[in-house]
């Protein structure tokens, strides 16, 4: 690998690699403002220009490449003279509207400005008039004033959509991002256009002057509304519970993973959070002859248990049925499997999914599941959910709310009035919570800890973004305990009491998973 | 008269055309070309002859042309720049008016040279009578057989297009101008890589302007010796310089390379008119860095001009006297780089703005003080940190009216 110098420090870079991304890689920060990881570099910016030694300009280091024994300055007077010099005149014709602006605390301009010493301007003239609210998107809202044309949206739609919706219209001062007449960019993925703008100039109307991003708490997840698992983050008011207040989650952001999404997340996973607060289970409930008590989980799982019990006992296993579905993660699915039908012999699985959507051969998929893939590879059979099939039974664990999806109201009401105990471990309510005998508040996949297997079969670990303060518990403890209380397989299930332990359980038992 | 070579043949009657042309000797360096010489004999040649490109940047011609791989399965495409806007810069106009079949016999030999079968006539999209012209010119050399399949049945074929800009100077780039040829907005590229190895439609591509392929066939026909005695040993040929201004008699004259740029304005062009006084000279088209009346005394030619702070560039020599307002320059200078900035890159298209702005204040008579400080401070924040040349452009003869001329523009502030 090559050896360059940069600020006297020896770094080695692959070949190929831009000085940029040398820089980066040796933890030595060079600022930028049009470049981007996933284009090809574009250097109008100017804001990445550096000393090397023998040349008698600065040049750009989003595209000149490494080359062995190259001399590096990202620090010298030269450099932060030029540096200063782009961000005043990015500044001039700037309007100071920060206090208004949602980019406000992480945008580029902002922060570059902040480190290069908030010098005053020496701008005396009129500032340039241009459109302050122009509609560019389904979600999205352009401020000509604010945009620096870096043209990272025109560059996005031409390079990853490649709808080549945008482009810069007129010369000089006057450019600006523009679109076709009587048009507006709308694609599932429009919602990156207002994340990749280094600035204020590309809003999304879903966030607009909701709130300030220093107020909001960061964390990672994994998005689950469909197969693909793009890597998300979810930015939240933290300390804000979700019972108390209408909003918790503010929006949603793609986050880089180079194997499964690359920079981006589609609009359906980007604006779909509402899930997150909307129509949730927050109540732990009995509902005995028509009349609800509420219960703690332990009370509620041991007359589980003891119906379970009797059924074993009276070697009715057949007559215990399981509705899954694959939002449930690896290790829950594996618990299932291995409590239920390796350790008690339960044979009726069922699966009740959302039903499919349409993929759209980038990032969205068919299934609008984490883990479909997870169910295969844990290598549960499963049965369609039909009246017939249920009637039979006398204890039915469903798991999910969207049993309700597929079958007729009045067909699933009659199947499972013939039912003797019903429980329902569900994040959201439903129709079903009607049919029931308990009613079980479970945690989504943002708020508890697991794992789920991607459409390509990438197993990938999440931790729990946000609190879950309903009445309830995860699944994967739910049936922990079960398995406990029941002494199914003792020794096997004692030891596990984490998330953990029971992803170390499976990995041991399914090689796909190791 | 005698040393004039490109212009040499400019009196006589109907020259644009190809039998009067060919009564001049005209294509007689394409058959020595193509029927005498290799392709290697022809590089080598132009190599030697030391001729630098007239269009601004004096590239050497010939090692621009060893630079195209020929060992890439692509096409190569040569590119011929007639997008002539640097203000001031009018030569290249006359050429294709008056003898455009002997840019066609340069774009011929140059292809010929290089391996190229199609080639581009760029041609600024004001010059429409000139593209008229050009293109009769091709159709002629299309029914005598110098265009076409099977060149002078030397098995050679090329094919060439005329194609007008329409109206950015940027486009003279010759990047820029390669995307406005895909069909693109005029965007200057990113360099690396160079046009002659990723050019137009990602393809190896020899761009080079009028005037330089126009000398080719006096190279072919005369040899590279005879070539460089008509100019400089390191700058070989004659140059064809437009005056223009505030002289006796404006115009085109070609001269040797290594003319003294007083020789040009007061033997050539005939001297002041009126009466005049000279206050300044901008020596080589608007980008050049202005000259003083005292700085006149210089050989036009590369090394010389850069030597003295500005540049030949395109040649074009405008001629300022003393009852013209510097100001009124500047005013000019500065509207011209605002108005034509492509918009691309950040201290071009705001500085030259901002630049603009303060100029205009300035000739309303609301400068202020420190203004004079700001154009030079902005100038050189976009000196040398543009995406492309045209920064510099903008910046290099913004800072030298203001730094040789402070003084009289300080005397349009109010409370200086």
């Amino acid at each position: 690998m090559p050896k360059i110098l940069i600020d006297d420090r020896v770094v080695e870079a692959a070949e190929g690699l831009t000085l940029l991304r040398a820089a980066e890689s040796a933890g030595i920060p060079i600022p930028y403002f049009c470049y981007h990881p996933a284009f090809a570099p574009e250097g109008s910016c100017r804001m990445c220009l550096v000393e090397i030694e023998g040349l008698p300009k600065l040049e750009l280091a989003c595209s000149t490449m490494v080359k062995e024994g190259l001399k590096v300055r990202t620090m010298s007077p030269p450099v932060v003279e030029a540096r200063k010099g782009v961000l005043e005149f990015l500044l001039a014709e700037h309007p100071l509207d920060c206090p208004i602006c949602d980019k406000a605390g992480e945008c580029k301009l902002q922060d570059y400005f902040e480190e290069y010493g908030f010098f005053r301007s020496q701008f005396k003239e009129a500032k340039e008039k241009r459109e302050k609210k122009f509609k560019l998107g389904r979600n999205l809202i352009l401020d000509r004033e604010r945009c620096i044309l870096c043209t990272r949206c025109v560059r996005f739609l031409n390079e990853i959509t490649k709808t080549e919706d945008a482009g810069i219209l007129n010369r000089g001062i006057h450019s600006e991002v523009g679109i076709f007449e009587s048009e507006f960019i709308d694609n599932n993925y429009s919602g990156n256009l207002a994340q990749i703008c280094p600035v204020g100039a590309i809003t999304d109307s879903d966030f607009r002057f909701k709130t300030r991003v220093w107020f909001l708490e960061s964390k990672e997840s994994v998005c689950p509304l469909c197969s693909r698992g793009c890597n998300i983050t979810i930015d939240s008011h933290p300390g804000h519970p979700r019972t108390l207040r209408t909003r918790r989650v503010y929006r949603v952001r793609a986050r880089q993973n180079p194997d499964v999404n690359s920079h981006w997340i589609c609009d359906y996973g980007r604006y779909g959070y509402a899930y997150l607060d909307e129509g949730r289970e927050d109540r732990l409930v009995w509902n005995k002859g028509g009349q609800e008590t509420r219960l703690s989980w332990d009370e509620a799982a041991q007359i589980l248990t003891e119906k379970i019990r009797s059924l074993v006992h009276l070697r009715k296993n057949s007559r215990i049925g399981i509705v899954l579905h694959t939002n449930l993660t690896n290790e829950e699915l594996f618990l299932a499997d291995r409590i239920f039908r390796k350790g008690l012999g339960v044979e009726r699985f069922f699966l009740a999914d959302p039903p499919p959507g349409k993929g759209d051969e980038f990032l969205l998929t068919a299934d609008r599941t984490a883990n479909r893939r997870g169910l295969q590879e844990v290598g549960l059979s499963v049965q369609a959910p039909e009246p017939k099939a249920l009637s039979g039974l006398d204890l039915l664990l469903i798991f999910g709310h969207y049993l309700a999806a597929g079958i007729s109201p009045a067909g699933l009401k009659d199947a499972l009035e013939k039912v003797e105990t019903k429980a329902l471990f569900a994040s959201h309510k439903s129709g079903l919570d009607g049919l029931v005998d308990f009613v079980i508040p479970v945690p989504v996949i943002a708020e508890k800890n697991g794992t789920v297997t991607n459409i390509d079969g990438r197993v990938q670990p999440f931790l729990a973004g946000l609190d879950f303060d309903g009445d309830g518990l995860p699944e994967w403890r739910a049936l922990l305990d079960l398995a406990k209380e029941l002494k199914v397989d003792h020794k096997y299930f004692w030891p596990l009491s984490s998330q953990e332990a029971v992803y170390r359980a499976l990995q041991k038992e399914i090689p796909f998973f190791k | 008269m005698d040393e004039k070579v490109l212009t040499q043949h400019f009196g006589v009657e109907g020259l644009f055309r190809i039998d009067v042309y060919r009564g001049q000797g005209g294509y007689g360096a394409v058959e020595t070309a193509l029927k005498q010489m290799t392709p290697a004999a022809v590089l080598d040649e132009v190599k030697r002859a030391n001729l630098r490109g007239r269009g601004g940047a004096g590239f050497p011609a010939g090692v621009k042309w060893g630079f195209v791989p020929q060992n890439v399965p692509k096409p190569r495409y040569l590119c011929v720049n007639a997008d002539e806007g640097e203000p001031g810069t009018f030569k290249d106009r006359y050429l294709m008016n008056h003898n455009p079949h002997l840019l066609l016999e340069g774009i011929i030999i140059a292809s010929y040279a290089v391996g190229i079968h199609a080639a581009f006539i760029y041609v600024r999209g004001e010059y429409e009578a000139v593209s008229l012209r050009l293109e009769g010119a091709i159709a002629e050399a299309y029914r005598n057989g110098y265009l076409g399949k099977n060149i002078l049945g030397m098995g050679f074929d090329l094919d060439v297009v005329v194609h007008r800009g329409a109206g950015a100077y940027i486009c003279g780039e010759e990047t820029a101008l390669l995307e406005s040829l895909e069909g693109k907005r005029g965007h200057p590229r990113l360099k690396p890589p160079f046009p002659a190895s990723v050019g137009l439609f990602q393809c190896p591509t020899v761009i080079n302007n009028v005037e330089t392929l126009s000398n080719i066939p006096f190279i072919v026909q005369n040899g590279a010796d005879w070539f460089i005695k008509k100019g400089l040993p390191k700058d070989g040929g004659t140059r064809i310089f437009g005056v223009s201004g505030m002289v006796k008699r404006p115009g085109i004259y070609e001269l040797p390379l290594g003319t003294k740029l007083r020789t040009i304005i007061f033997d050539h062009a005939g001297g002041m008119k009126d009466g005049k006084q000279l206050k300044a000279v901008i020596p080589g088209g608007m980008s050049a860095p202005i000259l003083t009346a005292d700085e006149i005394d210089l050989p036009m030619d590369f090394d010389s001009l850069a030597g003295a702070g500005s540049m030949l560039g395109s040649a074009a020599v405008i001629v300022i006297d003393r009852d013209t307002s510097i100001l009124d320059v500047l005013k000019a200078v500065a509207k011209f780089y605002s108005h034509e900035s492509c918009g691309q890159c950040t201290p071009c298209r705001i500085g030259t703005a901002w630049i603009n702005k303060i100029v205009k204040r300035l000739a309303r008579g609301e400068g202020e003080l420190d203004d004079i400080d700001a154009i030079i401070r902005l100038a050189s924040n976009i000196k040398g940190k543009t995406l492309c040349p045209l920064g510099d452009a903008a910046a290099l003869p913004i800072l030298s009216i203001c730094q040789k001329f402070r003084r009289e523009l300080e005397g349009h502030i109010p409370h200086a």
